[in-house]
């Protein structure tokens, strides 16, 4: 099997997981009923690591899924993942990534793009998304949980051999 | 002209490829937002629900196994209160049934229709929303044991029966429940001592205030802050009289005609594990409709 088929399905295989522990195991540490987005941690890491391609891929399949199983309009998370993985995938082998000071920034601008792309998504289709609906808040605390979370979660995925850096980028 | 788009595709694989996801992407969200697409969001709840029960059930067994020591110690203690407090629920129970007779003859007198519900489901919530994005609850009852959309749904809490808000879409064995909190659950209700009526609805946060809108700013002076607010069971979705919250803050903005009060709902929604749908006495096939 072509090697980043495999890393997608398997991407696609830890997404839903961390999906799954956001809306069960995660709600017993949130902050103010916000928890942090381990989907999405996982999928920029993987972008940076093995490209667009793989990133929005994984980011839309898993994003699909996630509208199947929950109150969002089917499209709405597969359209956000898939922009972010596709984004993030465009920086990797361009930017080196730290134990600490990156992971952090990489997650507080991915938040906030999430945020910025979930609200102009939600306006354009009339979608009730109440998180963000003043972009304040909420979003700020999710800001600094993921920003706690990955150099940790970054730390332990980079133990992964399927996730290691592509020697050049696919396609 | 196919060698100039194979050519045009293999020099852009990677914008082309996610042009065609955000299309489709795009195609998803305008279907479903007309909610043409059904079956494929059953499903989806429904697998989605069978994983969520795996995951609390795995949790949970794991959080009950370590506090069971613990929880026996609670238990002696509880089991003492609880003694001392049927002691007292025996005397409470001999003079609610003075006090049923009175009503029942009360009621015959006014012929009052009956609004209590009769029947209720009770349900776990095992997951909540996937993303912070949105606030669903996500119970483990569905279409198989009775639920149906649009129910509305209430929770213990301490002594306290409270609102949780209403069911928004049903799968076979799981559904979401659209919680008091979300901006999209409007309740129709009214301040219990004073009965002066508004809408309330929630401000999107779990722990944060619901907004009550639409009362007369002529109430100021009768109403005042910890006044219990309870459904009205104006709009027919909601019965009349289930706790909603109590008022937190009174103001009388100047551009406006009405007064805006800040609720505590009753439920404490972080904490909220067990709830009960409720099934009208008066209808088979209850709450169909939405408001």
């Amino acid at each position: 099997m072509n090697r980043d088929l495999r890393t997608i399905i398997t991407t696609v295989i830890v997404l839903v997981v961390c999906i799954l522990l956001q809306s069960t195991l995660l709600t017993k540490i949130a902050i103010r009923g916000v928890r942090p987005d381990l989907a999405m941690l996982v999928l920029i890491f993987v972008s940076m690591r093995r490209g667009s391609m793989v990133g929005q891929v994984s980011g839309f399949a898993s994003g699909f899924l996630e509208d199947l199983m929950n109150v969002s309009p089917l499209g709405f998370h597969s359209l956000l993942r898939a922009v972010i993985g596709f984004l993030y995938g465009m920086l990797s082998g361009n930017v080196f990534i730290d134990p600490f000071l990156m992971p952090i920034i990489l997650a507080v601008v991915a938040t906030i793009l999430k945020g910025i792309l979930s609200g102009i998504v939600s306006a354009l289709f009339g979608i009730a998304a109440s998180g963000f609906i003043t972009f304040t808040g909420r979003i700020w605390i999710e800001v600094g949980y993921n920003g706690v979370i990955a150099p940790f979660l970054f730390a332990l995925l980079n133990l992964f051999r399927v996730f290691k850096q592509a020697d050049k980028e696919s396609g | 002209m196919p060698g100039l788009f194979e050519s045009f595709f293999s020099r852009h694989r990677k914008g082309a490829t996610l042009a065609g996801l955000v299309l489709v992407s795009l195609v998803c969200l305008l279907i479903s937002n007309r909610t043409i697409v059904v079956k494929p969001k059953e499903i989806g709840l429904s697998v989605g629900g069978f994983f969520q029960k795996g995951f609390t059930g795995f949790f949970n067994w794991f959080g009950d196994t370590a506090g069971s020591i613990g929880q026996l110690r609670a238990a002696r203690e509880e089991l003492a209160a609880a003694k001392e407090r049927l002691q007292q629920m025996d005397q409470e129970t001999r003079e609610n049934l003075e006090l049923k007779r009175q009503n029942a003859a009360l009621q015959a007198q006014l012929d009052f229709a009956q609004t209590l519900p009769a029947e209720r489901i009770s349900a776990e919530v095992i997951a909540r929303d996937t993303d912070n994005l949105f606030s669903t609850l996500t119970i483990n009852k569905g279409s198989r044991q009775g639920v149906k959309k649009g129910m509305p749904v209430v929770a213990w809490q301490g002594d306290i029966e409270g609102l949780v808000g209403k069911v928004l879409s049903v799968g076979p064995g799981s559904s979401e429940v659209l919680p008091l909190y979300d901006p999209q659950c409007i309740v129709s209700s009214r301040v219990d001592t004073t009965r002066d009526e508004g809408l309330v609805s929630g401000q999107g946060q779990d722990r944060g205030t619901l907004v009550m809108r639409y009362v007369k700013k002529i109430a100021k002076d009768k109403i005042s802050y910890g006044d219990l607010i309870v459904s009205s069971g104006l709009g027919g979705l909601y019965p009349k009289g289930i706790n909603v919250g109590r008022i937190r803050e009174i103001s009388a903005p100047a551009y406006d005609t009405s007064l805006v009060l800040q609720v505590q709902p009753i439920i404490s929604f972080e904490r909220l594990e067990y709830i009960f749908l409720l099934l009208p006495a008066s209808a088979a096939t209850p709450a169909e409709a939405t408001p």
